[in-house]
């Protein structure tokens, strides 16, 4: 039997072998995209090997080649032609340099060892440059788009477009459809696990320290640090890029890992020990490269602040992709910077304005000399003085407050939760007060602090790592058994990061009732039900599990419904203090005006879009009052965007629409995409206050369960009875109020008397399914060492289609496996 | 990550290794072979045939189906022979049959394997006392074997990835031409023998100055 075939010709078979392997290497395609293609990419890396020589050399070439005495003129240089001296005169010859060079042990020492780095990161270097080849020929054969468009493309689209390859290729064999969230697995796989594990408070990096008080340290030393030894290093517990090492996943011998990591925690921290005068020296040169220039071009910008290492890390969603993060952050960075400019201490202006005053006068005398006669720089130090003085007066202005600012934290913290999301409970209401300020510096502190932690890292890390992590590594193993699954075609990936409200959603935040996961089990913060309405609007392709969607929809609706049902009740005050609030109507007004901008020329909005931008109008006003000309601009749009609508028929759902406009042409697809991200970081920002509104009202006589941080695990935290927690009337907690005018509470009766009648009945039934809740065995192990057994639950069903879910859920075919091994806790999720 | 693994487990008796192996490679390797491919004109080739041949083993209540290709059993012996020779005689070992593609690189490089499918059969062994048990034995492990062989079965009938056919210049890439009467998918057959639980100090020092070398 000999049969003729056919092979369809193309290149699908270097495609789809390129492909296979493209998706290990997912992150680097998401690197290339961010660091806007190939060119770019491989100039940066270029330049930094460069710079890296020219630290060396500079810094050895100044310690040993230079004459001083003739710089400073303490000696003479006799010159035949002129008197002038040159910088030639000042650099010692070659012979004199070498020597000098040779006879200095320590420098020998500082060069070598950087020579051998130098040496590691230029063959990285090279490695690097071979799969980013690569990848680059899989962006231009399978995703169709050259180098040259790929910094004018959003990840979206080049997310759209693997998962279009996906279905023409396959290049996942384990199933037929990719989601976005297997890619954002893929590429944030350790990324989730450092923020689940800053989430639970498991990584030593909150001290109490007698003098300084409660203080973060975190810096990028002990972070790679943290890598090195869960992640990567030799001996890590995960056994390659995507699987944790067997041993890991089961129960049985978590003693003897744990002191197996214990002891690898104190070999990797005396590595840094020893080589801490290395590392020392080395970040005391870079710091001084790369930072006296910006110091010398604007010295207040050690008095700027930035997002700490830990507050990006406490801040971030699960599964948010980098440049998602940097953006929610960069927007909340200037109400952040004013809301701690509230707090200048009034001693400290005092001293400062004087400050300020006698160095200006001296300042301005030493100037006007110079302007009468320049002579007066030739004056030994003058020159310097003006230089200090100009210094001097910059970082006293820092500590000036401006004269017009007027002084509403609690308003500009609403503005900056909007957009970072998270924040402790006790904040709210507290702003005004100094320690909340205090804790809001952690996660935001001034860029000196920062690079004075950097200096200090390698000191402190050694220290860290012996004496804090290598106490947890118990946990840690235990968290890593516990919050482990399997997802296939993934690998494993944190549990956290699958954002399943039943596994890990926290009762206090809207998933009362849906949540079965104990207190261990739960994420902090309302980080679950955060994250997922985050991405479920980053991703408005993405299909979640069932019950997910139900949830989605819920609160979306909710928050629709509050919207919707609040009059606009312009309040007078409201118009005395326009300062915040124009912040809060400009995260309004920029993109709704826009989408009506968009709307007007071009037809591929969506009415989801559309009536997501108005309920988010209205809901923010329902949040805190807002100015009529707000509500003015945003019926105005509306009205825009209603004439637009009815010009023409709508086509297909809400979400299927976006395809269809990311698709059409390159820049029509760009606008819209760009649009569409304005649009929906507006919309969580909406979700995110009023999730937080709500888990206030939600909260409110309850004692305060979660705290700032949790102390050492959270034993004591346990017996709260659900009946405290849930005892509200329906219509105070349901309408989110504005807290500085409680004047608004009168009238909150809300155009929808029926929707709190919904309510109540939808809240008796939470209630009761809350009790049912406790009666499930899922709490009985917490306790006894932080060790946790996870009940036997079915896996999340219909991650994947929804039939064959079951018949491709691949066991493997073992029989007799040993009873006395604790079944690994790992679920495999289809 | 991205590929398939599959897990198989027996447990027998130290003569039986030999067999019960080659029973289950062949078992998968049946269904992961084609006949020659012969190329006609541009995108058209006709697939030549493949005999099979029934093998009744010694040790084992058991008959197996394999690909009557003496080359491919002359292979698959030796590789079962090293990992039995390997095996002590209570230990426990893993054999793994592992489908790649590969994929060429220019010069620097030597060519790249991406597996897509990878089979492991665990091993136990036992040793029995007399010849009774060993009696029983024989038919237990013959039922297993069957039960496994309808496992592998069922696994290989699930529409799931497979290389695309490949043009003539490509062939070398998705399968062994290198047989004169059968063409089996890419495949290599490895075996690691696990004696006892965690490993020594040199071992572990060795694998750390290997990772730290390998970036």
């Amino acid at each position: 039997m000999s049969t003729v075939l056919k092979i369809q010709m193309s290149n699908a078979h270097m495609i789809s072998s390129d492909a296979l392997k493209f998706l290990l290497n997912i992150h680097y395609v998401y690197n290339l995209h961010q660091k806007n293609g190939f060119t770019c990419m491989l100039l940066g890396e270029i330049f930094e090997l460069v710079q890296l020589l020219f630290v060396v050399g500079f810094t050895v070439f100044l310690a040993n080649c230079v004459d001083y005495d003739v710089l400073f003129a303490n000696k003479f240089v006799n010159h035949t032609d002129s008197s002038k001296v040159t910088l030639p005169d000042a650099i010692l010859p070659m012979d004199v340099c070498s020597a000098h060079i040779q006879d200095n042990a320590f420098v020998i020492f500082v060069l070598i060892i950087s020579g051998v780095f130098w040496l590691h990161r230029l063959v990285k270097f090279l490695y690097n440059v071979c799969c980013y080849w690569e990848i680059r020929s899989f962006y231009i054969n399978a995703l169709k788009m050259t180098m040259s468009e790929l910094p004018y493309a959003t990840w979206q689209e080049v997310q759209a477009r693997i998962i279009e390859i996906q279905k023409e290729h396959q290049i996942c064999i384990h199933k037929k459809e990719l989601t976005e969230l297997d890619i954002y697995h893929r590429i944030l796989r350790f990324k989730n696990y450092m923020v689940a594990m800053v989430n639970k408070s498991l990584l030593p990096v909150r001290f109490r320290l007698p003098v300084l008080g409660d203080c973060v340290f975190y810096t990028r030393g002990l972070k790679y640090n943290f890598e090195l030894i869960f992640f990567w290093g030799p001996g890590s517990l995960f056994e390659n890029e995507w699987s944790l090492k067997p041993e890991y996943k089961r129960g049985g011998n978590r003693l003897e890992l744990a002191d197996r990591l214990a002891s690898r925690i104190l070999w990797i921290g005396v590595a840094n020990l020893l080589l801490c005068p290395v590392i020392l020296v080395w970040q005391i040169l870079y710091a001084f490269f790369s930072y006296t220039e910006v110091i010398k071009r604007e010295p207040g910008s050690l008095g700027a602040r930035c997002w700490s290492l830990y507050g990006r890390c406490y801040l971030r969603h699960f599964n948010e992709l980098d440049h998602e993060l940097m953006s929610r952050l960069s927007k909340g960075y200037k109400a952040a910077s004013k809301y701690m400019n509230c707090f200048l201490s009034p001693l400290l202006t005092v001293v400062a304005k004087n400050v300020a005053f006698f160095a200006g006068s001296l300042l301005a005398v030493l100037i006007a000399l110079t302007i009468y006669d320049e002579d007066v720089l030739a004056v030994e130090h003058v020159l310097s003085s003006i230089t200090l003085l100009g210094v001097c007066i910059t970082v006293c202005r820092s500590f000036i407050p401006d004269k017009h600012m007027v002084f509403c934290p609690e308003q500009l913290l609403r503005v900056i939760l909007a957009h970072i999301h998270y924040m402790p409970d006790h904040w709210q209401g507290n702003a005004h007060r100094y320690e909340t300020r205090d804790q809001f510096s952690q996660l935001f502190q001034y860029k000196a602090v920062f690079i004075l932690e950097e200096l200090l890292s390698p000191v402190v890390t050694p220290i860290i790592l012996i004496f804090c992590l290598r106490r947890k590594s118990l946990e840690i193993i235990d968290f890593f058994r516990n919050f482990t699954v399997e997802v296939v075609g993934v690998g494993d990936t944190c549990s956290f990061a699958q954002m399943d409200i039943r596994q890990h959603g926290h009762p206090a935040w809207m998933s009362e009732g849906k949540t079965e996961a104990s207190i261990y089990q739960q994420a902090e913060d309302g980080k679950t039900e955060l994250s997922l309405m985050h991405f479920a609007i980053t991703n408005p392709h993405w299909q979640p599990p069932r019950e997910t969607t139900h949830f989605i929809s819920q609160l979306k609706e909710r928050v629709q419904r509050e919207a919707a049902g609040s009059a606009p009740d312009t309040h007078p005050l409201s118009l005395s203090e326009s300062e915040p609030r124009s912040l809060v109507a400009n995260i309004m007004a920029d993109p709704s005006t826009l989408a009506s901008v968009h709307f007007a020329c071009d037809s591929s909005l969506t009415n989801n879009a559309a009536s997501g931008i108005s309920s988010g109008a209205t809901a923010l006003r329902s949040l805190s009052p807002i100015s009529s000309s707000l509500h003015l601009r945003g019926s105005l749009s509306a009205a825009h965007r209603a004439s637009g609508f009815t010009g023409r028929t709508m086509a297909g759902s809400g979400t299927d629409a976006r395809t269809v406009s990311s698709g059409s042409s390159a820049w029509e697809g760009q606008l819209t995409s760009l649009v569409l991200s304005e649009y929906a970081s507006t919309e969580m920002s909406i979700h995110a206050l009023y999730m937080h509104e709500l888990h206030k009202q939600q909260s409110r006589g309850d004692l305060s369960r979660h705290t700032w941080h949790r102390q050492e695990s959270d034993e004591s935290s346990d017996s709260i009875p659900d009946e405290v927690r849930s005892e509200p009337n329906a219509h105070s907690r349901n309408f989110p109020r504005s807290h500085t005018f409680p004047t608004t509470l009168t009238n909150p009766v809300i155009g929808s008397g029926s929707a709190g009648t919904a309510m109540s009945q939808e809240e008796a039934k939470a209630q009761s399914s809350s009790q049912r809740r406790h009666s499930g065995p899922a709490e009985d192990h917490f306790g006894s060492g932080g060790k946790s057994v996870r009940t036997a639950r079915l896996p999340m069903g219909g991650w994947a289609e929804d039939g064959k879910a079951s018949s491709r859920h691949h066991e493997p075919l073992q029989e007799e496996t040993s009873e006395d091994e604790l079944p690994p806790h790992i679920h495999k999720v289809t | 990550m991205n590929c398939r693994s599959e897990v198989l487990e027996v447990t027998v008796e130290a003569r039986q290794v030999e067999e019960a192996m080659l029973a289950l490679l062949h078992t998968i390797l049946l269904h992961r072979s084609t006949g020659k491919f012969h190329y006609k004109k541009e995108g058209t080739y006709s697939i030549g045939t493949v005999g099979t041949q029934d093998i009744d083993c010694d040790f084992i209540d058991f008959t197996f189906v394999r690909v009557s290709s003496e080359e491919l059993d002359r292979a698959i012996r030796k590789a079962v022979s090293e990992f039995k020779d390997a095996l002590s005689s209570d230990g426990m070992g893993q054999i793994s049959l592992e489908f790649y593609q590969k994929k060429k690189s220019r010069w620097p490089f030597s060519d790249e394997c991406i597996p897509w499918e990878v089979w492991s059969i665990k091993v136990n062994m036992v040793n029995l006392a007399n010849e009774q048990e060993r009696q029983i034995c024989r038919e237990k492990v013959g039922e297993k074997l069957g039960e496994k062989v309808i496992n592998v079965v069922e696994v290989i009938n699930r529409h799931e990835y497979l290389p695309k056919m490949p043009t003539q210049s490509e062939v070398g890439n998705v399968f062994d031409t290198s047989l004169k009467d059968v063409q089996p998918y890419l495949y290599k057959i490895t075996y690691q023998i696990t004696d006892s639980l965690g490993t020594s100090v040199s071992t572990t020092m060795r694998r750390l100055i290997k990772d730290t070398l390998a970036l």
